[in-house]
């Protein structure tokens, strides 16, 4: 009993030590202006804001990731994104599975007030984020998604749950 | 508390410590973690 007590106080204290690695960059990453891979970042501060006419969205085609910040809360990610029919759009995956959820915080975040910030090229655009979770347009979506990304993102998966998409529209 | 265990407890603590200064201030260190974190993670949330 004593020796096994004593293993797994050893493999607890091992343990301490990756988790300290990943907290540390979970933590270091909240003051940083933008977000890195994993861990949301801060506020999105430095790039001009966008101020005009819709920009014609198509050139997202070349651009692999944008950084994204919710208003609530102010935090950012790096995000996949795709256009389809002049509109711009984000998705998040995993959202089927509970360690997905737990991971994925900002779909439900942005359910709730879709207010965002996008920098793309250094440029900010305010944006409203706007849920579809059906619909004929999901087709061209996906396909617009799969096209672009290796991602198996279909219409049905969206529509059961497992993917949510975001149409990110100009906020009124 | 036996030596071997004290030696242990002082050695996971220092290793702490370097984990957290090297993520802070060694380049490259974070995005090691960080990759290796990312891919640990997609794999449990498939």
């Amino acid at each position: 009993m004593k020796f096994i007590k004593k293993i797994i106080i050893i493999v607890f204290c091992l343990s301490l030590i990756p988790i300290a690695a990943v907290a540390t960059v979970g933590a270091k990453a909240r003051f940083d202006d933008g977000p890195n891979r994993v861990f949301s970042g801060g506020p999105l501060i430095a790039g001009d804001l966008h101020t005009g006419p819709e920009p014609d969205w198509s050139f997202v085609e070349s651009i692999s990731t944008i950084e994204m910040q919710l208003l609530d809360p102010p935090l950012s990610r790096r995000i996949w994104t795709a256009e389809y029919g002049g509109k711009v759009y984000v998705w998040s995956g995993y959202m089927g599975t509970t360690v997905g959820r737990l991971w994925k915080r900002w779909p439900s975040q942005a359910e709730r007030d879709g207010r965002a910030i996008i920098r793309i090229n250094g440029v900010r655009y305010e944006r409203e984020l706007k849920r579809i979770k059906s619909g004929e347009v999901l087709e061209g979506i996906t396909a617009a998604i799969t096209a672009k990304y290796p991602s198996q993102t279909t219409r049905t998966a969206v529509e059961e749950g497992g993917v949510w998409v975001f149409e990110m529209a100009p906020r009124s | 508390m036996d030596k071997t265990m004290k030696n242990f407890y002082w050695f996971t603590a220092a290793a702490v410590v370097l984990t957290v200064l090297a993520v802070l201030f060694f380049p490259g260190v974070e995005d090691f973690v960080e990759r290796t974190f990312q891919r640990y993670l997609g794999q449990a949330a498939r």
